[in-house]
Protein backbone atom coordinates (compact mmCIF):
# COMPACT_ATOMS: atom_id res chain seq x y z
CA UNK A 1 0.00 0.00 0.00
CA UNK A 2 2.74 2.37 1.00
CA UNK A 3 4.77 1.51 -2.08
CA UNK A 4 1.83 2.16 -4.39
CA UNK A 5 1.26 5.52 -2.77
CA UNK A 6 4.91 6.39 -3.22
CA UNK A 7 4.74 5.30 -6.83
CA UNK A 8 1.74 7.51 -7.53
CA UNK A 9 3.41 10.41 -5.79
CA UNK A 10 6.63 10.13 -7.74
CA UNK A 11 4.94 9.64 -11.08
CA UNK A 12 2.92 12.77 -10.43
CA UNK A 13 6.02 14.70 -9.43
CA UNK A 14 7.88 13.50 -12.50
CA UNK A 15 5.03 14.28 -14.86
CA UNK A 16 4.83 17.85 -13.58
CA UNK A 17 8.60 18.16 -13.77
CA UNK A 18 8.47 17.07 -17.39
CA UNK A 19 5.85 19.71 -18.18
CA UNK A 20 7.87 22.39 -16.42
CA UNK A 21 11.24 21.75 -18.01
CA UNK A 22 10.25 20.44 -21.43
CA UNK A 23 10.07 23.88 -23.12
CA UNK A 24 13.60 24.71 -21.99
CA UNK A 25 14.92 21.35 -23.12
CA UNK A 26 13.14 21.91 -26.43
CA UNK A 27 14.93 25.24 -26.79
CA UNK A 28 18.33 23.60 -26.28
CA UNK A 29 17.47 20.75 -28.63
CA UNK A 30 16.34 23.04 -31.43
CA UNK A 31 19.39 25.24 -30.96
CA UNK A 32 21.59 22.22 -31.68
CA UNK A 33 19.69 21.11 -34.81
CA UNK A 34 20.99 21.65 -38.28
CA UNK A 35 19.75 24.99 -39.53
CA UNK A 36 17.46 25.03 -42.55
CA UNK A 37 15.38 21.99 -41.66
CA UNK A 38 11.89 22.50 -40.39
CA UNK A 39 11.51 22.23 -36.63
CA UNK A 40 9.22 19.25 -36.50
CA UNK A 41 8.80 16.83 -33.69
CA UNK A 42 10.09 13.95 -35.82
CA UNK A 43 13.45 15.71 -36.06
CA UNK A 44 13.81 15.64 -32.30
CA UNK A 45 15.70 12.36 -32.39
CA UNK A 46 16.84 12.03 -36.00
CA UNK A 47 18.42 15.44 -36.46
CA UNK A 48 22.10 15.84 -35.65
CA UNK A 49 23.68 17.68 -32.72
CA UNK A 50 26.02 20.56 -33.50
CA UNK A 51 27.11 23.88 -32.10
CA UNK A 52 27.17 25.42 -35.55
CA UNK A 53 24.20 27.75 -34.86
CA UNK A 54 25.98 29.28 -31.88
CA UNK A 55 29.14 29.82 -33.92
CA UNK A 56 27.07 31.35 -36.74
CA UNK A 57 25.45 33.79 -34.36
CA UNK A 58 28.75 35.09 -33.04
CA UNK A 59 30.24 35.22 -36.54
CA UNK A 60 27.43 36.86 -38.45
CA UNK A 61 25.15 38.69 -35.99
CA UNK A 62 25.86 41.33 -33.36
CA UNK A 63 25.07 38.96 -30.52
CA UNK A 64 28.46 39.57 -28.94
CA UNK A 65 27.62 43.24 -28.71
CA UNK A 66 24.16 42.57 -27.22
CA UNK A 67 25.67 40.20 -24.71
CA UNK A 68 28.25 42.80 -23.74
CA UNK A 69 25.53 45.45 -23.35
CA UNK A 70 23.41 43.20 -21.15
CA UNK A 71 26.37 42.30 -18.93
CA UNK A 72 27.59 45.89 -18.64
CA UNK A 73 24.19 47.38 -17.83
CA UNK A 74 23.41 44.49 -15.46
CA UNK A 75 26.66 44.86 -13.54
CA UNK A 76 26.50 48.65 -13.17
CA UNK A 77 22.87 48.55 -12.05
CA UNK A 78 23.62 45.75 -9.58
CA UNK A 79 26.60 47.54 -8.02
CA UNK A 80 24.55 50.74 -7.84
CA UNK A 81 21.74 48.97 -6.02
CA UNK A 82 24.07 47.31 -3.53
CA UNK A 83 25.55 50.67 -2.54
CA UNK A 84 22.52 52.95 -2.81
CA UNK A 85 19.85 50.62 -1.42
CA UNK A 86 22.17 49.95 1.49
CA UNK A 87 22.77 53.65 2.15
CA UNK A 88 19.10 54.55 2.03
CA UNK A 89 18.08 51.54 4.08
CA UNK A 90 20.64 52.44 6.72
CA UNK A 91 19.33 56.00 6.99
CA UNK A 92 15.74 54.82 7.34
CA UNK A 93 16.62 52.12 9.84
CA UNK A 94 19.01 54.04 12.05
CA UNK A 95 18.25 57.77 12.01
CA UNK A 96 15.06 58.89 13.65
CA UNK A 97 14.01 62.04 11.84
CA UNK A 98 10.67 62.92 10.33
CA UNK A 99 12.34 63.09 6.95
CA UNK A 100 13.20 59.44 7.31
CA UNK A 101 9.63 58.49 8.04
CA UNK A 102 8.70 60.33 4.87
CA UNK A 103 11.43 58.49 3.01
CA UNK A 104 10.04 55.16 4.14
CA UNK A 105 6.54 56.13 3.11
CA UNK A 106 7.90 57.07 -0.31
CA UNK A 107 9.46 53.62 -0.63
CA UNK A 108 6.17 51.88 0.18
CA UNK A 109 4.14 54.10 -2.12
CA UNK A 110 6.42 53.60 -5.10
CA UNK A 111 6.34 49.85 -4.46
CA UNK A 112 2.62 49.90 -5.14
CA UNK A 113 2.61 52.11 -8.25
CA UNK A 114 2.17 50.09 -11.45
CA UNK A 115 5.18 50.82 -13.62
CA UNK A 116 3.21 51.33 -16.86
CA UNK A 117 2.32 54.85 -15.65
CA UNK A 118 5.85 56.03 -16.37
CA UNK A 119 6.37 54.52 -19.84
CA UNK A 120 5.51 57.65 -21.82
CA UNK A 121 7.11 60.26 -19.52
CA UNK A 122 10.25 58.16 -19.17
CA UNK A 123 10.63 58.13 -22.93
CA UNK A 124 10.12 61.90 -23.13
CA UNK A 125 12.47 62.52 -20.22
CA UNK A 126 15.28 60.54 -21.85
CA UNK A 127 14.78 62.37 -25.13
CA UNK A 128 14.84 65.71 -23.31
CA UNK A 129 18.02 64.84 -21.40
CA UNK A 130 19.62 63.76 -24.65
CA UNK A 131 20.40 60.30 -23.30
CA UNK A 132 17.76 58.39 -25.27
CA UNK A 133 19.43 55.40 -26.93
CA UNK A 134 22.45 55.39 -24.64
CA UNK A 135 23.68 53.28 -21.72
CA UNK A 136 22.63 56.08 -19.38
CA UNK A 137 18.97 55.62 -20.30
CA UNK A 138 19.24 51.95 -19.34
CA UNK A 139 21.14 52.53 -16.11
CA UNK A 140 20.24 55.82 -14.40
CA UNK A 141 16.57 55.18 -13.48
CA UNK A 142 17.30 51.78 -11.91
CA UNK A 143 20.34 52.43 -9.70
CA UNK A 144 18.27 52.18 -6.55
CA UNK A 145 14.94 50.41 -6.14
CA UNK A 146 12.23 50.42 -3.46
CA UNK A 147 12.02 46.64 -3.03
CA UNK A 148 15.76 46.55 -2.39
CA UNK A 149 15.60 49.35 0.16
CA UNK A 150 12.78 47.57 1.94
CA UNK A 151 14.64 44.26 2.00
CA UNK A 152 17.88 45.73 3.39
CA UNK A 153 16.07 47.96 5.90
CA UNK A 154 14.32 44.94 7.43
CA UNK A 155 17.69 43.24 7.75
CA UNK A 156 19.51 46.20 9.31
CA UNK A 157 16.77 46.67 11.88
CA UNK A 158 17.38 43.15 13.11
CA UNK A 159 21.07 43.90 13.80
CA UNK A 160 21.66 45.24 17.33
CA UNK A 161 23.18 48.75 17.17
CA UNK A 162 25.69 48.06 19.97
CA UNK A 163 28.63 47.54 17.59
CA UNK A 164 28.01 50.85 15.86
CA UNK A 165 27.73 52.65 19.21
CA UNK A 166 31.00 51.13 20.44
CA UNK A 167 32.73 52.25 17.25
CA UNK A 168 31.24 55.71 17.60
CA UNK A 169 32.62 56.01 21.13
CA UNK A 170 36.02 54.97 19.76
CA UNK A 171 35.74 57.98 17.47
CA UNK A 172 35.04 56.26 14.15
CA UNK A 173 33.37 58.48 11.54
CA UNK A 174 29.88 57.72 10.18
CA UNK A 175 31.15 56.63 6.78
CA UNK A 176 33.63 54.27 8.36
CA UNK A 177 30.93 52.74 10.55
CA UNK A 178 28.60 52.44 7.61
CA UNK A 179 30.92 50.76 5.14
CA UNK A 180 33.39 48.98 7.43
CA UNK A 181 31.09 47.70 10.17
CA UNK A 182 27.46 47.55 9.07
CA UNK A 183 27.96 46.65 5.42
CA UNK A 184 29.96 43.46 6.09
CA UNK A 185 27.22 42.37 8.48
CA UNK A 186 24.69 42.81 5.71
CA UNK A 187 26.49 40.56 3.24
CA UNK A 188 23.76 37.86 3.16
CA UNK A 189 20.96 40.28 2.34
CA UNK A 190 23.11 42.19 -0.12
CA UNK A 191 23.84 38.94 -1.94
CA UNK A 192 20.12 38.27 -2.20
CA UNK A 193 19.57 41.81 -3.45
CA UNK A 194 22.36 41.56 -6.00
CA UNK A 195 20.99 38.39 -7.55
CA UNK A 196 17.47 39.73 -7.71
CA UNK A 197 18.53 42.99 -9.30
CA UNK A 198 20.80 41.30 -11.79
CA UNK A 199 18.15 38.78 -12.86
CA UNK A 200 15.45 41.41 -13.20
CA UNK A 201 17.75 43.58 -15.24
CA UNK A 202 19.06 40.73 -17.36
CA UNK A 203 15.52 39.66 -18.28
CA UNK A 204 14.01 43.10 -18.58
CA UNK A 205 12.42 44.04 -21.88
CA UNK A 206 9.95 46.92 -21.73
CA UNK A 207 12.20 49.86 -20.82
CA UNK A 208 15.31 48.76 -22.73
CA UNK A 209 12.99 48.32 -25.69
CA UNK A 210 11.38 51.75 -25.60
CA UNK A 211 14.55 53.63 -24.59
CA UNK A 212 16.97 52.33 -27.22
CA UNK A 213 17.01 51.90 -30.96
CA UNK A 214 20.57 51.13 -32.07
CA UNK A 215 22.51 47.89 -31.92
CA UNK A 216 25.38 49.45 -30.00
CA UNK A 217 23.33 49.72 -26.78
CA UNK A 218 20.56 47.20 -27.32
CA UNK A 219 20.34 44.42 -24.73
CA UNK A 220 19.98 40.72 -25.48
CA UNK A 221 16.24 40.22 -24.74
CA UNK A 222 15.31 43.21 -26.91
CA UNK A 223 17.51 42.00 -29.73
CA UNK A 224 16.01 38.50 -29.54
CA UNK A 225 12.44 39.80 -29.55
CA UNK A 226 13.13 41.91 -32.62
CA UNK A 227 15.14 39.23 -34.43
CA UNK A 228 11.98 37.22 -34.77
CA UNK A 229 10.01 39.87 -36.59
CA UNK A 230 12.32 40.25 -39.55
CA UNK A 231 12.13 37.45 -42.10
CA UNK A 232 10.84 33.95 -42.06
CA UNK A 233 11.77 32.70 -38.63
CA UNK A 234 15.00 30.75 -38.45
CA UNK A 235 14.16 28.80 -35.32
CA UNK A 236 17.51 27.08 -34.92
CA UNK A 237 19.43 30.34 -34.67
CA UNK A 238 16.71 32.06 -32.66
CA UNK A 239 16.74 29.26 -30.10
CA UNK A 240 20.55 29.37 -29.97
CA UNK A 241 20.30 33.09 -29.18
CA UNK A 242 17.67 32.37 -26.54
CA UNK A 243 19.90 29.72 -25.01
CA UNK A 244 22.73 32.25 -24.79
CA UNK A 245 20.38 34.50 -22.80
CA UNK A 246 19.30 31.68 -20.50
CA UNK A 247 22.62 29.91 -19.79
CA UNK A 248 24.08 32.59 -17.45
CA UNK A 249 20.84 32.64 -15.47
CA UNK A 250 20.89 28.84 -15.19
CA UNK A 251 24.48 28.85 -13.95
CA UNK A 252 23.78 31.50 -11.31
CA UNK A 253 20.62 29.64 -10.31
CA UNK A 254 22.46 26.35 -9.78
CA UNK A 255 25.22 27.98 -7.73
CA UNK A 256 23.12 30.37 -5.68
CA UNK A 257 19.77 28.62 -5.35
CA UNK A 258 19.59 29.31 -1.62
CA UNK A 259 19.95 33.08 -1.94
CA UNK A 260 17.45 33.23 -4.79
CA UNK A 261 14.83 31.32 -2.85
CA UNK A 262 15.34 33.36 0.33
CA UNK A 263 15.03 36.57 -1.66
CA UNK A 264 11.65 35.51 -2.96
CA UNK A 265 10.33 34.23 0.31
CA UNK A 266 11.50 37.31 2.21
CA UNK A 267 8.98 39.24 0.16
CA UNK A 268 6.27 36.74 1.01
CA UNK A 269 6.84 36.65 4.73
CA UNK A 270 7.03 40.38 5.34
CA UNK A 271 3.25 40.63 5.13
CA UNK B 1 23.47 66.72 15.88
CA UNK B 2 23.22 68.97 12.87
CA UNK B 3 26.14 67.09 11.41
CA UNK B 4 24.30 63.78 11.77
CA UNK B 5 21.23 65.14 10.10
CA UNK B 6 23.28 66.14 7.08
CA UNK B 7 24.83 62.68 6.93
CA UNK B 8 21.39 61.08 7.05
CA UNK B 9 20.16 63.19 4.18
CA UNK B 10 23.34 62.69 2.19
CA UNK B 11 23.02 58.93 2.46
CA UNK B 12 19.48 59.02 1.17
CA UNK B 13 20.32 61.41 -1.65
CA UNK B 14 20.50 58.80 -4.45
CA UNK B 15 17.03 57.58 -3.56
CA UNK B 16 15.64 61.12 -3.21
CA UNK B 17 16.97 62.08 -6.65
CA UNK B 18 15.68 58.86 -8.23
CA UNK B 19 12.34 59.31 -6.52
CA UNK B 20 11.87 62.88 -7.70
CA UNK B 21 13.30 62.51 -11.18
CA UNK B 22 12.29 59.04 -12.30
CA UNK B 23 9.17 58.37 -10.26
CA UNK B 24 7.30 61.41 -8.97
CA UNK B 25 7.97 63.64 -11.96
CA UNK B 26 6.83 61.00 -14.51
CA UNK B 27 3.80 60.05 -12.41
CA UNK B 28 2.64 63.66 -12.17
CA UNK B 29 3.66 64.45 -15.74
CA UNK B 30 1.62 61.65 -17.21
CA UNK B 31 -1.37 62.66 -15.10
CA UNK B 32 -1.17 66.23 -16.39
CA UNK B 33 -0.45 65.30 -19.99
CA UNK B 34 -3.52 63.06 -19.95
CA UNK B 35 -5.59 66.25 -20.01
CA UNK B 36 -3.85 67.65 -23.10
CA UNK B 37 -3.72 66.74 -26.77
CA UNK B 38 0.07 66.57 -26.81
CA UNK B 39 1.68 64.54 -29.62
CA UNK B 40 5.28 64.07 -30.65
CA UNK B 41 5.37 66.24 -33.73
CA UNK B 42 3.02 69.03 -32.77
CA UNK B 43 4.98 71.86 -31.12
CA UNK B 44 1.91 73.31 -29.49
CA UNK B 45 -0.65 71.56 -27.39
CA UNK B 46 -3.70 72.60 -25.46
CA UNK B 47 -5.83 71.57 -22.55
CA UNK B 48 -8.67 69.31 -23.55
CA UNK B 49 -10.09 68.49 -20.11
CA UNK B 50 -11.57 65.02 -19.92
CA UNK B 51 -11.75 64.68 -23.72
CA UNK B 52 -9.10 61.92 -23.80
CA UNK B 53 -10.92 59.95 -21.16
CA UNK B 54 -14.26 60.35 -22.90
CA UNK B 55 -12.77 59.41 -26.26
CA UNK B 56 -11.12 56.33 -24.75
CA UNK B 57 -14.39 55.02 -23.41
CA UNK B 58 -15.82 54.89 -26.91
CA UNK B 59 -12.60 53.76 -28.61
CA UNK B 60 -13.14 50.26 -29.95
CA UNK B 61 -9.51 49.20 -29.64
CA UNK B 62 -9.23 50.52 -26.10
CA UNK B 63 -12.34 48.62 -25.03
CA UNK B 64 -11.02 45.46 -26.66
CA UNK B 65 -7.74 45.91 -24.78
CA UNK B 66 -9.69 46.40 -21.56
CA UNK B 67 -11.74 43.30 -22.21
CA UNK B 68 -8.69 41.19 -23.04
CA UNK B 69 -6.83 42.40 -19.96
CA UNK B 70 -9.83 41.50 -17.79
CA UNK B 71 -10.02 38.03 -19.31
CA UNK B 72 -6.29 37.66 -18.77
CA UNK B 73 -6.37 38.73 -15.12
CA UNK B 74 -9.55 36.93 -14.10
CA UNK B 75 -8.54 33.81 -15.99
CA UNK B 76 -4.94 33.41 -14.90
CA UNK B 77 -4.97 34.52 -11.27
CA UNK B 78 -7.31 31.90 -9.75
CA UNK B 79 -5.70 29.07 -11.72
CA UNK B 80 -2.15 30.22 -10.93
CA UNK B 81 -2.93 30.59 -7.23
CA UNK B 82 -4.63 27.22 -6.88
CA UNK B 83 -2.03 25.31 -8.91
CA UNK B 84 0.77 27.02 -6.97
CA UNK B 85 -0.84 26.00 -3.68
CA UNK B 86 -1.26 22.41 -4.85
CA UNK B 87 2.36 22.28 -5.99
CA UNK B 88 3.49 23.70 -2.66
CA UNK B 89 1.53 21.04 -0.76
CA UNK B 90 2.97 18.37 -3.03
CA UNK B 91 6.61 19.31 -2.39
CA UNK B 92 6.20 20.46 1.23
CA UNK B 93 6.62 17.01 2.80
CA UNK B 94 10.06 15.53 3.30
CA UNK B 95 10.98 13.04 0.56
CA UNK B 96 13.94 12.06 -1.57
CA UNK B 97 14.74 14.49 -4.38
CA UNK B 98 12.55 17.25 -2.99
CA UNK B 99 15.04 20.01 -3.73
CA UNK B 100 15.37 18.87 -7.32
CA UNK B 101 11.62 18.96 -7.95
CA UNK B 102 11.28 22.36 -6.30
CA UNK B 103 14.08 23.76 -8.41
CA UNK B 104 12.63 22.23 -11.56
CA UNK B 105 9.18 23.70 -10.96
CA UNK B 106 10.68 27.07 -10.21
CA UNK B 107 12.95 27.14 -13.26
CA UNK B 108 10.46 28.72 -15.74
CA UNK B 109 9.99 31.78 -13.54
CA UNK B 110 13.63 32.82 -13.64
CA UNK B 111 13.79 32.51 -17.41
CA UNK B 112 13.44 35.70 -19.39
CA UNK B 113 9.88 36.36 -20.58
CA UNK B 114 11.17 37.12 -24.08
CA UNK B 115 12.83 33.71 -24.27
CA UNK B 116 9.79 31.91 -22.89
CA UNK B 117 7.55 33.73 -25.35
CA UNK B 118 9.85 32.77 -28.23
CA UNK B 119 9.94 29.11 -27.21
CA UNK B 120 6.15 28.98 -26.94
CA UNK B 121 5.71 30.77 -30.24
CA UNK B 122 7.49 27.78 -31.69
CA UNK B 123 5.56 25.23 -29.61
CA UNK B 124 2.20 26.83 -30.47
CA UNK B 125 2.80 27.13 -34.20
CA UNK B 126 1.02 25.17 -36.92
CA UNK B 127 2.14 21.54 -36.78
CA UNK B 128 4.12 22.41 -33.65
CA UNK B 129 4.52 20.35 -30.56
CA UNK B 130 1.35 21.46 -28.78
CA UNK B 131 -0.77 20.99 -31.90
CA UNK B 132 0.60 17.47 -32.09
CA UNK B 133 -0.28 16.88 -28.46
CA UNK B 134 -3.80 18.24 -29.00
CA UNK B 135 -4.30 15.90 -31.95
CA UNK B 136 -3.15 12.96 -29.89
CA UNK B 137 -5.77 13.86 -27.28
CA UNK B 138 -8.46 14.03 -29.94
CA UNK B 139 -8.76 17.80 -30.40
CA UNK B 140 -8.45 19.58 -33.71
CA UNK B 141 -5.84 22.32 -33.38
CA UNK B 142 -6.51 25.66 -35.12
CA UNK B 143 -5.58 25.52 -38.78
CA UNK B 144 -2.90 28.23 -38.72
CA UNK B 145 -1.55 27.51 -35.26
CA UNK B 146 -2.77 28.58 -31.84
CA UNK B 147 -1.41 32.13 -32.00
CA UNK B 148 -2.82 33.01 -35.40
CA UNK B 149 -6.42 32.35 -34.46
CA UNK B 150 -8.60 34.83 -32.57
CA UNK B 151 -10.41 32.13 -30.64
CA UNK B 152 -7.27 30.58 -29.15
CA UNK B 153 -4.47 33.17 -29.16
CA UNK B 154 -5.23 34.92 -25.88
CA UNK B 155 -5.96 31.68 -24.05
CA UNK B 156 -2.75 30.13 -25.31
CA UNK B 157 -0.75 33.06 -23.95
CA UNK B 158 -2.63 32.80 -20.65
CA UNK B 159 -1.75 29.10 -20.40
CA UNK B 160 1.89 29.94 -20.96
CA UNK B 161 1.79 32.62 -18.27
CA UNK B 162 0.30 30.20 -15.76
CA UNK B 163 2.97 27.64 -16.61
CA UNK B 164 5.64 30.26 -16.08
CA UNK B 165 4.35 31.76 -12.83
CA UNK B 166 3.24 28.79 -10.72
CA UNK B 167 6.74 27.88 -9.54
CA UNK B 168 7.37 31.35 -8.20
CA UNK B 169 4.15 31.47 -6.19
CA UNK B 170 4.73 27.89 -5.08
CA UNK B 171 7.89 29.10 -3.34
CA UNK B 172 5.99 31.85 -1.54
CA UNK B 173 3.33 29.36 -0.44
CA UNK B 174 6.10 27.06 0.79
CA UNK B 175 7.47 29.85 2.98
CA UNK B 176 3.95 30.38 4.33
CA UNK B 177 3.55 26.67 5.06
CA UNK B 178 6.87 26.64 6.88
CA UNK B 179 5.76 29.43 9.19
CA UNK B 180 2.73 27.47 10.45
CA UNK B 181 3.64 26.07 13.90
CA UNK B 182 3.93 22.27 13.83
CA UNK B 183 2.27 22.01 17.27
CA UNK B 184 -1.08 22.98 15.78
CA UNK B 185 -1.07 19.87 13.62
CA UNK B 186 -0.01 17.70 16.53
CA UNK B 187 -2.79 19.06 18.72
CA UNK B 188 -5.29 18.46 15.91
CA UNK B 189 -4.03 14.92 15.47
CA UNK B 190 -4.50 14.19 19.17
CA UNK B 191 -8.07 15.44 18.93
CA UNK B 192 -8.64 13.06 16.05
CA UNK B 193 -8.77 15.50 13.14
CA UNK B 194 -7.98 13.83 9.81
CA UNK B 195 -5.71 15.27 7.12
CA UNK B 196 -8.55 16.89 5.20
CA UNK B 197 -9.92 18.50 8.35
CA UNK B 198 -6.43 19.72 9.28
CA UNK B 199 -6.01 21.28 5.87
CA UNK B 200 -9.28 23.20 6.00
CA UNK B 201 -9.14 24.34 9.62
CA UNK B 202 -5.40 24.97 10.07
CA UNK B 203 -3.45 25.23 6.82
CA UNK B 204 -5.90 27.21 4.73
CA UNK B 205 -6.86 29.89 7.30
CA UNK B 206 -3.23 30.44 8.30
CA UNK B 207 -2.17 30.79 4.68
CA UNK B 208 -4.58 33.67 4.16
CA UNK B 209 -2.01 36.47 4.55
CA UNK B 210 0.31 34.74 2.08
CA UNK B 211 -2.56 34.18 -0.33
CA UNK B 212 -3.48 37.85 -0.10
CA UNK B 213 0.08 38.87 -0.81
CA UNK B 214 0.15 36.57 -3.84
CA UNK B 215 -3.19 37.83 -5.14
CA UNK B 216 -2.15 41.45 -4.89
CA UNK B 217 1.29 41.16 -6.49
CA UNK B 218 0.01 38.78 -9.13
CA UNK B 219 -2.83 41.06 -10.14
CA UNK B 220 -0.60 44.15 -10.30
CA UNK B 221 1.71 42.13 -12.55
CA UNK B 222 -1.04 40.58 -14.67
CA UNK B 223 -2.80 43.87 -15.38
CA UNK B 224 0.44 45.01 -16.99
CA UNK B 225 0.91 42.07 -19.33
CA UNK B 226 2.87 43.28 -22.34
CA UNK B 227 6.08 41.46 -23.32
CA UNK B 228 4.45 38.15 -24.27
CA UNK B 229 1.81 39.98 -26.32
CA UNK B 230 4.47 42.00 -28.12
CA UNK B 231 6.62 38.97 -28.92
CA UNK B 232 3.93 36.42 -29.73
CA UNK B 233 1.13 38.24 -31.53
CA UNK B 234 1.91 41.98 -31.72
CA UNK B 235 -1.57 42.56 -30.33
CA UNK B 236 -3.24 40.87 -33.29
CA UNK B 237 -5.87 38.12 -33.11
CA UNK B 238 -7.78 39.66 -30.23
CA UNK B 239 -4.81 39.76 -27.87
CA UNK B 240 -4.17 43.48 -27.45
CA UNK B 241 -3.98 44.41 -23.76
CA UNK B 242 -4.02 47.72 -21.87
CA UNK B 243 -0.26 48.19 -21.73
CA UNK B 244 0.00 47.10 -25.34
CA UNK B 245 -2.59 49.76 -26.18
CA UNK B 246 -0.63 52.38 -24.23
CA UNK B 247 2.53 51.42 -26.10
CA UNK B 248 0.80 51.38 -29.47
CA UNK B 249 -1.02 54.69 -29.13
CA UNK B 250 1.80 56.51 -27.31
CA UNK B 251 5.01 55.24 -28.82
CA UNK B 252 4.25 54.09 -32.35
CA UNK B 253 3.00 55.87 -35.50
CA UNK B 254 1.00 58.70 -33.90
CA UNK B 255 2.93 59.21 -30.66
CA UNK B 256 -0.25 60.37 -29.00
CA UNK B 257 1.17 61.10 -25.54
CA UNK B 258 -1.91 62.67 -24.02
CA UNK B 259 -4.21 59.90 -25.13
CA UNK B 260 -1.85 57.12 -24.01
CA UNK B 261 -1.29 58.76 -20.64
CA UNK B 262 -5.01 58.98 -20.00
CA UNK B 263 -5.25 55.26 -20.80
CA UNK B 264 -2.40 54.59 -18.37
CA UNK B 265 -4.28 56.38 -15.61
CA UNK B 266 -7.47 54.44 -16.27
CA UNK B 267 -5.47 51.24 -15.87
CA UNK B 268 -3.87 52.63 -12.71
CA UNK B 269 -7.30 53.31 -11.26
CA UNK B 270 -8.51 49.82 -12.09
CA UNK B 271 -5.44 48.24 -10.48
CA UNK B 272 -5.86 50.38 -7.35
CA UNK B 273 -9.54 49.52 -6.95
CA UNK B 274 -8.88 45.85 -7.63
CA UNK B 275 -6.09 45.66 -5.02
CA UNK B 276 -8.23 47.52 -2.49
CA UNK B 277 -11.14 45.11 -3.02
CA UNK B 278 -8.87 42.11 -2.59
CA UNK B 279 -7.62 43.52 0.71
CA UNK B 280 -11.14 44.14 1.97
CA UNK B 281 -12.45 40.79 0.86
CA UNK B 282 -9.72 38.73 2.49
CA UNK B 283 -9.50 40.86 5.62
CA UNK B 284 -13.21 40.47 6.29
CA UNK B 285 -13.18 36.75 5.76
CA UNK B 286 -10.23 36.49 8.10
CA UNK B 287 -12.19 37.78 11.08
CA UNK B 288 -15.08 35.34 10.70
Amino acid sequence: MKIIRKLIRYSMLLLILAVMIFPLLWMFRVSLMESGNSVAFENLFTSSFSFQNYLDLFATSKIGQYLFNSVLVGLVVTVGNIIFCFMTAYTIARYDYIVNKLLFISVILILMIPIHIIIIPMYLLMVKFGIYDSYFALILPWLVNPIGIFLVKQYIEAIPPSMEEAARIDGAGEMRILFRIVMPLCKPVLAVLAIQVFFTNWNSFLFPFILTQSDSVRTLPVALALMQGHQAIDWQHLMAGSAIAVIPVLIVFIIMQKQIVSGITAGGIKQ
Amino acid sequence: MQHKKTTALLLALPWIVTLLLFWLYPIIYSFVVGFTDRQLLSKTWQWVGFDNYIALLSDESFLTALKNTSIFVLGTIPVTTIVALLLALLVNKQFKGRGLFRAGYFLPSITSMVVVALIFTNLFQRGGYIALLAEMLGFTPPQHGFLLDSSTALYSIMAMDIWMAVGYYMLIFLAGLKSIPQELYEAAKIQGAGQVRQFFSITLPLLKPVALFILVINSIKSFQVFVEIFVMTQGKFETSTMVYFIYESGLTTKFNFGYASAAAYILFLIVAVFSFLQFRLLKNRGTV
